[in-house]
């Protein structure tokens, strides 16, 4: 048994042990829990994957005369200005006006990268805010905060996405062809967050992570936030379930970790990059963080019929072979969420925390405990 | 010499039989990449030409003497290598080994040597990072 303090303790004289999850998977292949619990004292986890719930919070400044912003767009793209004079919204899914391969996540890399963007903002005019239009240029260093705030990031499994009709569909995702030639997944597996702490045990509110090349945090459970999906013998949930809402300073942030995307015929969304450090607590943390990829199973799912029908189970072993075989047929499978760079962004938070420049943190409150997702009803 | 074509066929040009000729009278070795044709309408068929010089030319000649519009192809998948993020969605759709990923490193390995500019990748990178250089016509 170890506490976060001793853990802490261990980080800031240099001498804590800290191994990726896939590092951890490896040598759990001799070691038992016992044994790993004695000797690694932090996990580091990573995923790189497009995230649609995800956006930023940005302050303008004040204009003068002042106006009290009710209309806004970046570069054509049109932003929420439903909160305050200067406060604004930019959703990563909001399309332009003239291009839909271009939208929020766009804006959100441009301005990361320290880029100009054109702002239009319009309001009816007031007694104390009277100005009723405004077009200027802003960049990164020009705004007051600029945040990402996320509400459902880095979801615990994902199910695989295949196509039984007779012609492609293109979805979030990805290009999917017909007669089932070819399935895409997300998620990067044994190293993927919420797979190595199925039961939130050590992730909760407040816990301090690498979130787009910086330190953020998590805010919150994210939306959609599922207890109640069936698990595995590993006591991993077999598909979509966990999911948490982040936030942290855009501004420190780097396009390294933080990429637009637009998926053909479906629209914009963006890759986020999210690193969880995990504490070795005991000996159940232990074997947590052991996880395989060939435990962790998830669903198939056919999205050529309407109510996507679960088509069979599948493990990340057979997902990253390149091929799988569901319904007795070979499908070529692709992955959305990139493991190359999920494996860097273990490294970099394992780097981090050995280098005693970040330290875990004890969550404020744990996640819910019972929680299922309701669906959209027609009621008058 | 080995050389990419692209031939266009009217609807009355597509049933007149063209290859093997081109590979009985010109000794002309031929090698489908795209077919786009079916008997009766328009159609475009992308092919390899390997032979000498002379006997390619001569092929060519008769394809146009029968009405086929040949020219060549520069049509081309440029890659933007750069800024490539090595997810791996592209690699589901190509079905020529074109694009694959390292199971080591997790890193794209793009080999245009095995592409035949199907496109399919164009619209499975979030990215966009292909597209196809203009046909030279
Ligand atoms: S154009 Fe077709 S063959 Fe070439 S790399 Fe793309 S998917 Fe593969
Ligand atoms: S889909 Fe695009 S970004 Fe992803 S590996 Fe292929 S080329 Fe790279």
């Amino acid at each position: 048994m170890k506490t976060i303090e001793q853990i802490n303790e261990k980080i800031r004289n240099g001498s804590a042990v800290v191994f990726t999850a896939e590092e951890v998977s490896r040598m759990a292949e001799t070691m038992t829990p016992a044994e790993i619990a004695e000797e690694v004292d932090v996990v580091t986890t990573g995923t790189f994957g497009p995230m649609c719930s995800s956006g930023a919070f940005i302050n303008f400044g004040h204009y003068n005369p002042p106006i009290r912003m009710e209309e806004i767009s970046l570069n054509d793209v049109p932003i929420f200005a439903g909160v305050a004079a200067v406060d604004a919204y930019i959703g990563a899914t909001s399309e332009s006006a003239f291009d839909e391969t271009y939208g929020g996540a766009h804006i959100i890399e441009a301005l990361i990268a320290g880029k100009d963007v054109k702002l239009k903002a319009r309001a009816k005019g007031t007694d104390c805010y009277p100005t009723k239009e405004v077009q200027t240029v802003i960049n990164k260093n020009t705004v007051n905060e600029f945040y990402l705030f996320n509400p459902r990031n880095a979801y615990q499994n994902y199910s695989v996405a295949v196509n039984s009709q007779k012609h492609s569909i293109y979805t979030y995702m990805g290009s999917l062809m017909p007669h089932m030639e070819n399935a895409t997944y997300s998620t990067s597996g044994e190293l993927s967050p919420l797979l190595n702490d199925p039961e939130l045990r050590t992730i909760g509110i407040g816990t301090r992570i690498f979130l787009g090349g910086t330190q953020g945090f998590v805010s919150w459970y994210g939306t959609q936030f599922n207890t109640q999906k069936p698990k595995n013998k590993y006591g991993i949930p077999t598909s979509n379930a966990a999911t948490l809402a982040v936030i942290g300073n855009a501004k420190e942030m780097s396009t390294e970790y933080i990429r637009a995307a637009y998926f053909e015929k479906y629209g914009v969304s963006i890759f986020i990059g999210i690193g969880i450090p995990i504490p070795v607590l005991d000996e159940d943390v232990a074997k947590a963080v052991s996880i395989r990829n060939c435990q962790i199973e998830t669903s198939v799912v056919d999205y050529g019929l309407e109510d996507k029908p679960v088509i069979g189970i599948v493990n990340y072993g057979e997902l990253r072979s390149g091929t799988i075989r569901v319904q007795g047929k070979e499908i070529k499978t692709g992955s959305l969420s990139s493991l190359e760079k999920a494996r860097k962004i273990a490294e970099e938070l394992k780097k981090w925390i050995k280098n005693g420049e970040f330290l875990l943190s004890q969550p404020v409150e744990m996640m819910p405990k019972n929680s299922s997702v309701k669906g959209l009803e027609q009621r008058s | 010499m080995k050389k990419r074509f692209v031939f266009r066929f009217s609807p009355d040009t597509v049933k007149k039989p063209l290859m093997s000729y081109l590979v009985r009278e010109f000794n002309i070795d031929v090698n489908i990449w795209n077919a786009d044709i079916s008997y009766g309408r328009e159609g475009k068929l992308v092919v390899e030409l390997e032979g000498d010089e002379n006997s390619i030319e001569k092929g060519l000649a008769y394809a146009r003497s029968i009405g086929v519009n040949c020219s060549p192809s520069i049509k081309e998948l440029q890659f933007n290598r750069e800024k490539c993020i090595n997810c791996g969605s592209c690699t589901s759709v190509c079905f020529y080994g074109a694009l694959q990923i390292n199971q080591e490193s997790w890193e794209l390995n793009y080999d245009p040597e095995q592409c035949v500019v199907c496109g399919l990748c164009i619209k499975a990178c979030p990215l966009q990072l292909f597209s196809i250089s203009r046909e030279e016509e």
